[in-house]
């Protein structure tokens, strides 16, 4: 028994070889839990959007890119909290050893890119368990390990359209064509790939073993799915899209309050929420008695729609929010994420953001960890995503034992590095390798 | 003989709602013994939609989905008899789900600081709307409400037109499986410690730390830069091929498309076999062809209009541009892949039916794949979960059924 491990990930360590959405939000959490995660990266292929935006480019603190735009980009710095950075080119044969080394000091490693490019690397699973044995070993490919598309490419937007959700998804009186290009896939993957390394390494504290992870983000995501699945089965009414309503339900919906763009959705299920709702708005159409039943409800929902708009339009989203709870209804104003998110009082009382000081970003409240365990006080640190290769050093030098001439050796052949190599931003190292011929 | 991740592992589940029931279905798939506490009349969830299939149980599509697997005992704990066979189920118990109103279980001595004195290594996961503090900490909500509430909301739906939630109950489910890992996380730390612990999950926190909208109030923290509701097409940055980003009618439904990079343009030109384009002055940089979307948009649907949805996606994997089709609900689990990988498994129930159910969210390759059990009839393992678990005899559960305790 060690009661000196804090936090529930604080024994280990993880090497992460991710970009976009799901495998740094996997990394993120794992991070705020405690667990090292150092972030495999490259100056040969960034993954933190341009080396070079254009100066009126959207995402950089006080809207400039700076000297070093890839560690001011907003996206990468809001999703990569909680790890640490080291670059290694690992198509030279330093690189790679130096991978291995780590490897054989590290839990786990896990992969969101496509399935065949840590086997191009020479890094499968079978290699590099060979290396450490009870490594704990993930890859997330959009469809899974094997089967016939075991090698598509994919993206959250396509994980959407497979599982069926972009088509239940939407406003009922358009066509997909309208569909958002939001997708949840990805993070679906991301807190699955958490659980899968979790449970994983419950195991290998049994056992002594560790495995190789297969999670497919279509199934991943399809488990959040399954009544709709299990309803073609067992009704005859096929689901068809819904929008805010719900077919057993009445009134549902997202209503307009007073201001620009400011909304607060409403939902009754019960008879008693209909009682107080009515008894709140007091509109002498919705006192015929027929209204009682939800299934009258149900017939004239644009009706009662235009009531409860009448009603809410005038009134401000919170104002509306008070009245509706004080009468036990639910209800939420629509919140951005901007200043509302920002001035929301819940999040804020629960300490949702933290100030944090980036080296190359500035000093701004940042959102998350999800998490709060007990244990921590309820408080989990936010520390600020990594600079690029910001810990090459310190993990060659004091994890690795590498000589400070070694070390040197490697910046002068730009195995590792702190600054991307010219077109790393643009198709990657064949293009970077293609300038040096 | 292979060993669950997670065998050995008591999970009650208290929950009563969604988010819960999935975090304790999602720990049972890898092993753990998941007994579900439900009130004499049951679980709300079993009659939660009246589009019921007229299956014999009348059990909805969602309480079969979310209890798949888990084995069933009630327990009256308005009296104070059950009360404390609840309190002697998770002195032996590894892991709470519960999900009542912040501070009801201290009322009736079940909270995680009451029952850690007597079972330190307990690990209490409570999943509520909006956490265990703060203002909204007793609001009402359901799906709809909550989802407004997280930020996804505002940026879903058309600029003119009211916010959208999306399709099923996807805040619910994915703050319920945040939950399974972070118990789970939890769990490991207690294999090396011996030491329990409290989890206290919001769902409003988790879907507002999700990656899509931490990704938007970066922005807008860093710069001030707003991100609202806009046409699906026009919204893509320079960072993308707008022409042929988003959600397009084809000869047989829909098909998505979402090439990321300028990098793109060359693999879409060649898919579309108009690699002439490429030395069009009005499309051979990133910026003309934003200008110019409309006529390469309309190039665009006119190869897609006249192919089916399978036509697209092998072009698609073939010239490496990331899409797929849209399925109906109905189409997948009879799609080729997941028929491959034996994602969906035939399910008995006791009405006699054979559903197809999801299977496992990832899969190990030392620990077995589950084999998907039917959700439980009501009150179906009470008498063997409390001979087990608390050894009472048949007789002392006969008076506890007589009294209504059980």
């Amino acid at each position: 028994m060690n009661s000196e491990v804090s936090q529930p990930l604080s024994s280990i360590r993880a090497l992460e070889l991710s970009e976009i959405w799901a495998g740094p939000f996997c990394g993120c959490l794992l991070g705020d839990m405690g667990a090292e995660v150092i972030k495999i990266e490259s100056i040969q292929r960034i993954g933190r959007g341009p080396i070079n935006p254009p100066a009126n480019a959207g995402g950089y603190p006080n809207a400039d890119p700076g000297k070093e735009p890839w560690n001011r980009q907003s996206n990468f710095n809001a999703i990569n909290r909680n790890k640490k950075s080291l670059t290694l080119d690992l198509k030279t044969r330093q690189g790679l050893n130096s991978f291995k080394d780590l490897v054989s000091q590290s839990d786990v490693v896990f992969c969101n890119y496509s399935r065949t490019v840590m086997e191009n690397f020479g890094l499968s699973y079978e290699q590099v368990r060979k290396i450490k044995p009870d490594i704990i070993y993930m890859l997330m490919p959009g469809y899974g390990n094997d089967g016939p598309y075991a090698n598509y490419r994919s993206m959250g937007m396509a994980i959407d359209a497979i599982t069926g959700h972009s088509f239940l998804r939407g406003y009922p009186d358009r066509d997909h064509s309208s569909n958002s290009l939001v997708h949840h896939p990805d993070a679906v993957a991301a807190i699955n790939g958490v659980m899968a390394l979790a449970s994983a390494l419950v195991y290998r504290a049994k056992t002594g073993k560790g495995q190789f992870i297969d999670l497919s983000q279509a199934e991943s995501f399809m488990t959040h799915l399954g009544e709709i699945y299990l309803e073609n089965q067992m009704t005859s009414s096929i689901r068809t899209r819904r929008g805010n309503r719900h077919p057993d339900f009445a009134p549902q919906g997202v209503y307009k309050c007073s201001g620009d763009d400011n909304w607060i959705a409403i939902s009754i299920k019960t008879d008693e929420e209909w009682s107080e709702l009515k008894t709140i708005i007091a509109d002498d159409t919705l006192e015929d008695t027929d209204l009682d039943s939800v299934e009258t409800r149900l017939q004239n929902h644009d009706h009662l729609d235009n009531v409860i708009n009448e009603w809410t339009s005038t009134l401000d989203r919170y104002d509306a929010l008070a009245l509706l709870q004080a009468a036990n209804i639910s209800s939420g104003v629509v919140i951005d994420c901007g200043a509302d998110s920002y001035a929301d009082p819940h999040l804020n009382e629960r300490d949702f953001f933290q100030i944090v000081d980036h080296p190359a970003a500035g000093l701004y409240p940042m959102s998350g960890p999800i998490f709060k365990f007990e244990s921590d006080q309820g408080r989990i640190t936010h520390n600020p995503a990594p600079c690029l290769g910001q810990d090459n050093e310190h993990i060659l030098e004091e994890l690795l034992g590498y000589s400070r001439d070694t070390i040197n050796k490697f910046e002068t052949e730009e195995i590792v590095g702190t600054v991307p190599l010219p077109g790393s931003d643009m198709g990657g190292s064949r293009r970077v390798a293609k300038q040096r011929e | 003989m292979p060993y669950g991740a997670l065998e050995e592992i008591i999970v009650l589940d208290l929950s009563d709602r969604l988010a819960a029931s999935f975090c304790a279905k999602t720990l049972g798939l890898y092993g753990c013994e998941v007994v579900k506490v439900e009130p004499l009349s049951g679980d709300p969830l079993r009659k939660w939609t009246n589009s019921n299939p007229g299956n014999q149980s009348g059990d909805s599509p969602l309480f079969l989905h979310l209890n798949a697997g888990k084995k069933s005992i009630t327990i009256n704990l308005d009296d104070p008899k059950g009360q404390s066979i609840l309190a002697a189920l998770m002195k032996v118990c590894d892991v709470v789900v519960e999900t009542q109103k912040p501070g009801h279980l201290d009322k009736i001595g079940l909270a995680y600081n009451q029952i850690k004195k007597s079972n330190p290594s307990i690990i209490f996961t409570s999943i509520t709307p909006y956490g265990q503090t703060g203002p909204y900490k007793n609001f009402h909500y359901d799906e709809l409400t909550l989802f407004a509430m997280t930020g996804a909301m505002y940026r879903e739906g058309l600029p003119d037109r009211e916010p959208l939630r999306y399709s099923g109950e996807i805040a619910q489910y994915f703050a319920g499986n945040a939950a399974a890992a972070a118990t789970t996380a939890a769990l490991f730390k207690r294999t090396l410690t011996g030491h329990g612990d409290w989890l206290d999950i919001s769902i409003q926190e988790c879907m507002a730390g999700h990656p899509h909208q931490i990704g938007r109030r970066s922005p807008f923290i860093y710069a001030g830069e707003p991100d609202p509701r806009s046409q699906p097409r026009t919204s893509a940055s320079g960072a993308r091929e707008p022409y042929a980003v988003g959600t397009f009618r084809c000869k047989d439904g829909y098909f998505s498309f979402l090439p990321l990079g300028p990098r793109m343009w060359p693999n879409i030109a060649k898919m579309i076999n108009r690699e002439d384009l490429m030395a069009d002055p009005k499309y051979n940089d990133t910026i003309k062809r934003s200008e110019n979307r409309e006529n390469l948009e309309a190039i665009f649907q006119a190869w897609v209009d006249d192919k089916t949805r399978e036509e697209i996606f092998q072009a698609v994997q073939a010239a490496g541009v990331p899409g797929s089709p849209i399925l109906q609900p109905e189409e997948v689990h009879k799609n080729e892949q997941f028929q491959a990988r034996g994602f969906f498994q035939n399910v008995d129930h006791p009405n006699g039916q054979t559903l197809r159910m999801t299977g496992d969210p990832f899969r190990f390759s030392n620990a077995p794949t589950s084999s998907i059990k039917a959700a439980p009839k009501l009150s179906q393992n009470t008498n063997e979960v409390l001979r087990k678990l608390l050894e009472l005899s048949d007789d002392q559960i006969e008076i506890l059924a007589m009294e209504n305790i059980i």
